[in-house]
């Protein structure tokens, strides 16, 4: 685990914010060094889901129509939604609700690569946070692909790993406020 | 070990935190997502560091179901104590809120019951001193 430990995030990039409204939209653009095939098998199947998403899915996500679990992984209290695969092109295009937001993925060849983006609407007082989680996951997603594997960083774990700094770093980009977190030590538990 | 945390099932966290910090008085203390999820936290102004209430959206059928059974006996989802009742009372109904039970003397308290429009009825509780 020498790489993980050595991991520590670039500064906050590539990210933009979609306004519509009330309804706010994160769209993260990454750029992988791997074909779209293997980029399609890392977002849909649970296996490869569990080495780098932010949840655990207790089936496929290739298929439209598919039901599954998703669970939340280090959650303060166990959180499971229900999800439905609504488009699956592989290995273009994904799209699936987390409890009641919406993911789409589209995956681009590109020199080789993927550029891979994603759509994911999150309340605008939280998607400086969202922002900040999926960077470090696309990190781990990379290494994941270029088969060093340095685990999933997520939930409470991310912390150590500069997600405050990126936290506060796009939420400079998207010209919203900080949330208080993670409180300050000051005051108290 | 020790209680510094009880949860009420709301059915909408923003109109949540209206009610519970402009009606109540209580104070936002903790307000972090992960994902779909939303932990919402108020405390006592009187008590930063107290115990905290969470307020926990709804969004599975067990917990609307649990949470509508007990309205309907009722019940209060959630109760708080206060040295001064008549004033709390006082107080919380001229920002808006319905009592369902104004203050009324009980065995050992003098309690109230108010709708805190989330699908909760939420009991006030002042215990009662007794000389010897």
């Amino acid at each position: 685990m020498t790489d993980r430990a050595q991991y520590a995030p670039g500064p906050a990039s590539a990210a933009q914010v979609r306004k519509d409204g009330e309804k706010w939209t994160l769209i993260l653009v990454r750029e992988l060094h791997h074909p779209p095939e293997r980029v399609w098998q890392a977002l849909t199947d649970p296996t490869h889901l569990r080495e780098w998403a932010p949840f655990e899915a207790d089936g496929n996500l290739g298929t439209v129509g598919r039901a599954a679990k998703l669970t939340t992984v280090g959650a303060p209290t166990p959180q499971v939604s229900e999800t439905t695969v609504t488009r699956a092109e592989a290995p273009k295009l994904l799209e699936y609700n987390w409890g009641a937001q919406d993911i789409r993925w589209q995956l681009e060849a590109f020199g080789g690569g993927t550029r891979l983006t994603l759509w994911h609407n999150i309340d605008r007082r939280f998607i400086s946070m969202g922002a900040a989680g999926w960077h470090i996951c696309f990190d781990v997603l990379d290494h994941l692909l270029s088969g060093t594997p340095i685990g999933r960083i997520v939930g409470r774990e991310a912390m150590k790993f500069g997600w405050p700094r990126l936290h506060s770093e796009y939420a400079r980009q998207f010209a919203v406020e900080t949330p208080n977190w993670p409180p300050k030590a000051a005051e108290g538990a | 070990m020790k209680i510094k945390l009880t949860s009420v099932y709301v059915d909408d966290q923003d109109k949540a935190l209206r009610f519970y910090t402009e009606v109540l008085g209580f104070a936002k203390k903790a307000d972090f997502s992960q994902g779909p999820f939303r932990w919402l936290t108020v405390a006592s102004p009187e008590e930063p560091s107290g115990t905290e209430l969470q307020l926990a959206l709804n969004n599975n059928p067990a917990a609307k179901a649990y949470q509508q059974a007990i309205f309907q006996q009722s019940q209060p989802a959630g109760m708080f104590y206060t040295d001064d009742l008549k004033g709390d009372y006082e107080r919380i109904k001229a920002r808006g809120a319905v009592f369902t039970m104004p203050p009324t003397d009980v065995t050992g308290s003098s309690i109230a019951m108010l709708n805190d429009t989330c699908g909760n009825l939420i009991q006030l509780t002042q215990l009662a001193r007794y000389s010897r």
